[in-house]
C-alpha cells in the first residue's frame, strides 16, 4: 500500500499546518529583528561597536520569547479539557489537534535550547567586542567599564544551568526509567521564569532615543567650523544637502542611549500567570481526598481501586496521569450509581509496588475484597480528569479500538458507558482489538465484553460490536474455560493480529466511511497503526489516527 | 523515591555537557577571545566526553534504549575494561577535563555542566552502579536431546499375541499391566 493523499491529509494535514505556520513566524520574526538591529537609526553606533553579534543575539532572543511563551500553553491541561469539551467552540480537527500538545510543547522546548545556544554564542562574541572595541566616544554605550575588561552575565550563566538539568532530564530513557527525576526537575521551570523575568532587566543593550535631532553618522557641531574653511561657498546649517554627503549632517545635541522596556516580560508574563493559575486550581481540586469504595486485586499484578470524590465529573475516556509513568489508569468508569469512578493499576515499578502494598497488604489469590469498618485505607489524591483522545471514540460511526495490555482501560469505560445506553450515541459499529501477552490478562475485562456482546445481540444489533482478542506469547493451545465467557472463547486468535488484513476486512466492509481509530499499545503496534492509517485504500475509507500516550 | 537509576541520567547530562564544552570552546577559538588555548582544550575534552558518554549502559531492570549506531562506541568504551566500567573513575575524569574550563567565558558553562554531571556519576558510583555494556544477545544454541541420536534397537516389551487379542468374556484377566509406563 502507497501513501494516499487523501488519508494522509486526513491524519497529518493539521498538524503539520501548526507546524508550517509555526515556522513560518519564528523565521520571520527572526528576520524582522535581524534587519531592524542591522540597519536601524537607533542601534547604528551600537552596531557599529557590535557588528553581527548584536543581531543574531536579538533575533535570537525575540524567537527565545516566542517560545518561551508559547511552550507552557500547552501544558494548561484543564483548560484544554474544558476547550475538548464545548462541542460548540471547537470542531473534530480541533480537538484531534489539541491530541498533540504534548507533542507540540517538546518542539517549543526544543526550539528554546537550540536558540538558547545560539544566543549564547552570539552574546560571547558581543562581549568581546565590548571589550575590544570600548567607545570613548560613547560612553554611555559601554557595558565594559574599562578597555580589556571582560563582562560576566550570571543570570544568563543561570538560565543555562536550569535548562541544561531540564533537558537533560526529560529524554525518553530518563522519562521511562526515573519518572521523579523528570518530574522534579521540570519543576524548576519556576526558577527559571523567574530568573528569565530578571535577566532582561539588565539593559546592557541600549537604543538611542533622540535619532531626529542626532541622526547616526552626523557631524557634531564644534568640528563644523574646521569643514567650513575648507568649502567656503557651501552653507552648512543642519540640513541635508545631496551632493556631498559628508559635511551634509549636523548634530543638533549629543546621542543619548536609553536601555529597552524588557519586551519579555509582555510575552512572557500572560502565559506563566495562565500556567500558575492552572496548577494551583489542579492543586486545590486535588486536596479533597478520595474514599476507596473497594480494591479489587486481577491476575497478572493489576489493581482496581474504585473511589468517591465530591464533585468529580468526569466523562468516559478521561484519564488521570499520575507521578509515575509505571502506572496506567483511565479513570471515569461510571457504575450502576454513577457516583464512584474507578482506576485500574498495573504493578510494575517500585511505586506501584508500595501502593499495592497499602491496600492489599498480606493477599495472595485473587479475591475480592470489599472495604470494611476496620481497613485504614492510605489517603489517595486524585489529579484529573483530562481530556483524552479516546473521548472521541462515540464521534465517529465506526470505531476501531486497539489496546495492548493494560492500555485497554479507556476502552473498557467506552464500553461501561455503551452498556448503559448505547443508542444514544453517532457511533454505529465497533471493532475492539485486544493484544495480550498472557491469558489471564483477558480476565480483567471478560465479564464486561460479555455483558455487553450479550445485550447487543439480545437488542437485535449483533454487528455493533466485533471483539479479536489475540494471545501473543502463547507456548499450547490455550483458550478461556469459563462457561460464561463463551462468545469470547471463539473470537481468541493465538499470534500478532495482522493489522493489514484486518484494515482492509474494515474498509470493505464500511466503504466511503471515516473510521476513527484509537491505539492505546506499545510503540510498535501504534507506529504500524499509524503507517495504515496514511496508505492506500481501495474502498474509499479514510481512516484517522488518534493516540493515547501517558508518558 | 525507590531505586532511582543516577547513572541514567548524568550519562545524559555529560552528553549534552560535552556538547557544550564543545561549541564554547568553538566559539573561543574561531573568536581568537584571549585565553583561547583553553578554548582548544575545551574543543578536545568536549569531542573525548561526546565519545565516552555515547553508548549507554545497560539498566539493572527493564528495556534498555540504545543509541543509534552506539554498537561500535560500546566495543571500544567496553574495551577499557574496569576504568570505564567504574563510576568513580569517571566522576573523577569529568571532574578533571571540566577545570581548564573555567578559565575562560566561553568554555565556563561547559565546565559548570560537566561538573554537575560529574557529581551525579559519584551519586552513581555511591549506589553501586556500574556500566555494563549493551551487546547483542547470542542465539541460544538448539539444544539437540541424546535420544534423537539412539533411536530404539528393539520393539517395546509387549505379552504375547494370545494374551493381547480382545477377551471379551473375560475382561478381568484381558488386563495387563505395561512394564514399561506410558507417559501420558
Amino acid at each position: 500500500m502507497g501513501l494516499s493523499l487523501r488519508s494522509w491529509i486526513a491524519n497529518e494535514g493539521g498538524k503539520h499546518c501548526i507546524l508550517i505556520t509555526w515556522l513560518s513566524v519564528s523565521a520571520w520574526i527572526f528576520w524582522r529583528t535581524f534587519i531592524l538591529y542591522c540597519s536601524g537609526a537607533e542601534y547604528h553606533y551600537l552596531h557599529k561597536m557590535l557588528g553581527l553579534g548584536l543581531c543574531i543575539s536579538r533575533a535570537s532572543a525575540t524567537v527565545l520569547n516566542l517560545n518561551c511563551s508559547l511552550v507552557l500553553l500547552p501544558m494548561c491541561r484543564s483548560i484544554l479539557t474544558v476547550l475538548r469539551g464545548t462541542r460548540q467552540v471547537s470542531s473534530k480537527k480541533a480537538r484531534r489537534l489539541l491530541d498533540k500538545s504534548k507533542t507540540f510543547h517538546v518542539t517549543c522546548g526544543v526550539a528554546i535550547c537550540v536558540f538558547s545556544v545560539v544566543h549564547v554564542g552570539a552574546h560571547l562574541v558581543n562581549v568581546v567586542s565590548f571589550s575590544v572595541r570600548y567607545s570613548d566616544e560613547f560612553p554611555a554605550l559601554n557595558v565594559a567599564h574599562y578597555r580589556g575588561q571582560s563582562v560576566p552575565g550570571i543570570t544568563g550563566v543561570l538560565l543555562v544551568l536550569v535548562l541544561f538539568l531540564m533537558f537533560t532530564a526529560s529524554s525518553h530513557s530518563v522519562r521511562v526509567g526515573n519518572y521523579e527525576i523528570f518530574w522534579y526537575t521540570h519543576n524548576l521551570f519556576i526558577l527559571f521564569y523567574v530568573v528569565l523575568l530578571m535577566h532582561v532587566v539588565g539593559g546592557a543593550l541600549k537604543y538611542q532615543t533622540n535619532v531626529d535631532a542626532h541622526p547616526p553618522g552626523c557631524i557634531p557641531a564644534n568640528q563644523t567650523r574646521a569643514h567650513s574653511d575648507t568649502w567656503p561657498n557651501q552653507e552648512v546649517d543642519g540640513e541635508l544637502v545631496a551632493e556631498s554627503r559628508e559635511m551634509s549632517l549636523v548634530c543638533k545635541e549629543d546621542a543619548h542611549f536609553q536601555p529597552h522596556f524588557p519586551q519579555t516580560w509582555l510575552w512572557v508574563l500572560g502565559p506563566l500567570c495562565l500556567y500558575c493559575g492552572e496548577r494551583l486550581y489542579r492543586y486545590i481540586r486535588c486536596n479533597a481526598s478520595v474514599t476507596i469504595v473497594s480494591v479489587v486485586r486481577h491476575p497478572c499484578d493489576v489493581i482496581e481501586v474504585r473511589m468517591l470524590k465530591n464533585s468529580f465529573k468526569a466523562r468516559p475516556g478521561q484519564v488521570s496521569p499520575t507521578l509515575s509513568s509505571a502506572v496506567m489508569n483511565s479513570s471515569s468508569c461510571p457504575t450502576e450509581n454513577k457516583e464512584t469512578f474507578g482506576i485500574h493499576v498495573r504493578v510494575v515499578g517500585d511505586w506501584t509496588a508500595c501502593f499495592s502494598e497499602l491496600l492489599l497488604p498480606d493477599l495472595e489469590h485473587s479475591e475480592i475484597l470489599p472495604m470494611t469498618n476496620q481497613r485504614r485505607y492510605p489517603k489517595l489524591y486524585v489529579d484529573g480528569p483530562f481530556g483524552s483522545p479516546s473521548e472521541e471514540v462515540f464521534n465517529y460511526e465506526v470505531s476501531v479500538c486497539v489496546a495492548g495490555g493494560i492500555g485497554v482501560t479507556p476502552f473498557a469505560c467506552i464500553m461501561h458507558a455503551l452498556l448503559d445506553e448505547w443508542r444514544r450515541y453517532k457511533l454505529q459499529r465497533l471493532y475492539f482489538v485486544w493484544v495480550c501477552r498472557e491469558l489471564n490478562s483477558f480476565y480483567w475485562f471478560a465479564e464486561l465484553l460479555c455483558g455487553l456482546h450479550r445485550k447487543l445481540w439480545e437488542q437485535n444489533r449483533p454487528d455493533y460490536l466485533n471483539i479479536r482478542l489475540y494471545l501473543t506469547t502463547a507456548q499450547e493451545l490455550q483458550n478461556l474455560t469459563d462457561e460464561k465467557y463463551r462468545p469470547l472463547h471463539s473470537r481468541l486468535l493465538i499470534g500478532r493480529p495482522k493489522l493489514k488484513l484486518l484494515f482492509e476486512e474494515i474498509g470493505r466492509s464500511n466503504q466511503h466511511k471515516k473510521v476513527g481509530v484509537f491505539c492505546c499499545a506499545p510503540k510498535g503496534v501504534s507506529r504500524e497503526l499509524h503507517k495504515l492509517c496514511n496508505s492506500f485504500s481501495a474502498s474509499g475509507t479514510v481512516f484517522e489516527y488518534n493516540k493515547e500516550s501517558f508518558s | 523515591m525507590g531505586k532511582i537509576e543516577w547513572a541514567m541520567w548524568a550519562n545524559e547530562q555529560a552528553l549534552a555537557a560535552g556538547f557544550i564544552y564543545l561549541t564554547g570552546g568553538i566559539v573561543g577559538v574561531a573568536g581568537q577571545f584571549s585565553g583561547w588555548k583553553f578554548a582548544a582544550f575545551g574543543i578536545a575534552a568536549g569531542v573525548f566526553v561526546c565519545l565516552l558518554e555515547y553508548p549507554r549502559s545497560k539498566r539493572i531492570k527493564g528495556t534498555n534504549f540504545e543509541r543509534t549506531g552506539q554498537y561500535c562506541f560500546t566495543v571500544c568504551v567496553k574495551a577499557f575494561g574496569p576504568l570505564t566500567r567504574n563510576y568513580y573513575v569517571r566522576a573523577f575524569l569529568h571532574a578533571v577535563l571540566c577545570i581548564p574550563g573555567g578559565f575562560m567565558l566561553a568554555t565556563v558553562l561547559g565546565c559548570v555542566c560537566l561538573g554537575i554531571a560529574s557529581l551525579i556519576y559519584l551519586s552513581a558510583a555511591i549506589h553501586g552502579e556500574h556500566w555494563e555494556p549493551i551487546l547483542p544477545e547470542a542465539e541460544p544454541t538448539k539444544h539437540v536431546s541424546q535420544s534423537i541420536k539412539q533411536p530404539p534397537q528393539n520393539p517395546p516389551p509387549r505379552p504375547p499375541a494370545d494374551m493381547r487379542r480382545k477377551r471379551l468374556d473375560d475382561l478381568e484377566a484381558a488386563a495387563y499391566v505395561n512394564p514399561i509406563p506410558v507417559r501420558e
